[in-house]
């Protein structure tokens, strides 16, 4: 995995704007982010160090800023002097509440990003449980297509020139959203989820051999994007192999693996004459029926079993 | 499997027209083509894939083939780049 710096976290990467304003400490911005994790500095500030998890972000709520407040100045100085006397990754003060002036440098000498938040401290530690998970989280690079087929994430992969492009724009075209062709960046969230997005760079492109790359916001219009969304089902497209047996009955469900997660997988033979993105999309909606518990196959197996045994049969 | 790595030098990096020039010889080879920068794997067959990677000059490359033609095609994109895309 990279390393993350300060920097790097506090921009969020564009995906949230965490609007916090870089008060001292300029010069710390590149230290890197070893544990995902936030730290109340109270029990610091009221002089107990044991323990003092420096190296997670500090935040200053108004716990921490009224009891700052009632300490006289000289014994303000004395905790400001402890406090950073550990090399301290960074601190945020929350509510808008600025700290006096020799906290700033304290800072600026001892290169200790200091941010102010007009975000309430719970606020802002929600948003940093979410944005630290997904920085922290294991990621793996595709070279696959993603389409959100009427909600559900569908990942088309399959050897490069098998029409996964191809089959992408036929489904925007019929409405449904692109996120990423050729190459989609997932991660995995909390142990549970993976999510794909587009790489910066390629964002909204398409490419079509005949016609080059294009620009599908531009075309179709802001319908027919959008930048991320969980992986719930996997499309392989493949040359049709006769000598291949292919799924008929739908009562089985394979499996794909990706960062150990496993997704349900549909193999789909691609032949002349075949509508495939009328097949992926009736995958799609069949995927939402099996998560609401109802399951074509066995359903009509059920029926069929139970008709032969009123016949007599067993 | 076939691996090799370059460093690629070329002042602007791996745009559409250089990538155009992998893809379009690796197109000619029934292997399996990837090109990998800093951990991530593009398809070397797939312009959006290779133009994902964001090759900058300095890029570290590895070019790594499996199949018929891997090593011919491996050295002719090592050499596309080394001569910095002129053929």
């Amino acid at each position: 995995m990279s390393k993350i710096t300060v920097r790097q976290f506090i921009e969020g990467k564009g995906r949230i704007d965490l609007q916090m304003r870089l008060l001292a400490g300029e010069g710390g911005l590149d230290k890197e982010i070893r544990f995902g994790e936030t730290n109340r500095p109270g029990l610091a500030l009221a002089g107990f160090f044991d323990h003092f998890a420096f190296e997670r972000i500090q935040i200053f709520g108004q716990g921490e800023t009224a009891f700052l407040e009632q300490l006289t100045e000289e014994a303000r100085l004395k905790v400001y002097e402890q406090f950073f006397s550990f090399d301290v990754l960074c601190c945020i003060f929350t509510h808008e509440y600025i700290p006096d002036s020799r906290f700033l440098d304290f800072a600026d000498k001892r290169n200790v990003p200091v941010f102010l938040s007009k975000r309430t401290t719970t606020r802002l530690i929600t948003l940093f449980v979410h944005i630290i998970d997904e920085m922290f989280s294991e990621s793996v690079t595709l070279h696959a297509t993603l389409v959100d087929v009427f909600g559900v994430g569908v990942l088309l992969t399959g050897k490069s020139g098998v029409g996964k492009s191809e089959t992408a724009l036929e489904l925007i075209e019929r409405g449904h959203r692109l996120v990423a062709d050729d190459m989609v960046v997932v991660k995995k969230i909390d142990e549970s989820l993976l999510i794909g997005t587009s790489s910066e760079l390629l964002k909204h492109h398409l490419e079509i051999r005949g016609l080059g790359i294009i620009n599908v916001k531009e075309i179709f219009g802001i319908r027919s994007i959008r930048n991320r969304k969980r992986i719930e089902i996997v499309t392989v497209l493949e040359e049709w192999d006769a000598a291949k047996e292919y799924d008929r009955l739908g009562l089985d469900e394979d499996k794909y693996t990706i960062l150990d997660l496993d997704v349900p997988v549909i193999t789909i033979p691609v032949r002349p004459g075949r509508n495939i993105p009328i097949i992926v999309e009736t995958a799609a909606l069949n995927q939402r029926l099996k998560k609401i518990g109802i399951n074509a196959a066995r359903e009509l197996d059920e029926r069929i079993k139970k008709w032969i045994f009123s016949k007599g049969g067993k | 499997m076939v691996e090799k790595e370059v460093v690629v030098n070329s002042d602007a990096g791996i745009h559409a027209r250089p990538a155009m020039m992998i893809v379009r010889e690796a197109m000619k080879y029934p292997c399996d083509i990837t090109l990998i920068k800093d951990n991530v794997e593009a398809d070397g067959k797939s312009i959006m894939s290779v133009l994902g990677l964001a090759i900058i000059p300095g890029s570290r490359l590895v070019v790594r083939a499996n199949g018929e033609g891997a090593s011919e095609l491996v050295d002719y994109i090592i050499k596309l780049i080394e001569n910095d895309f002129r053929v």
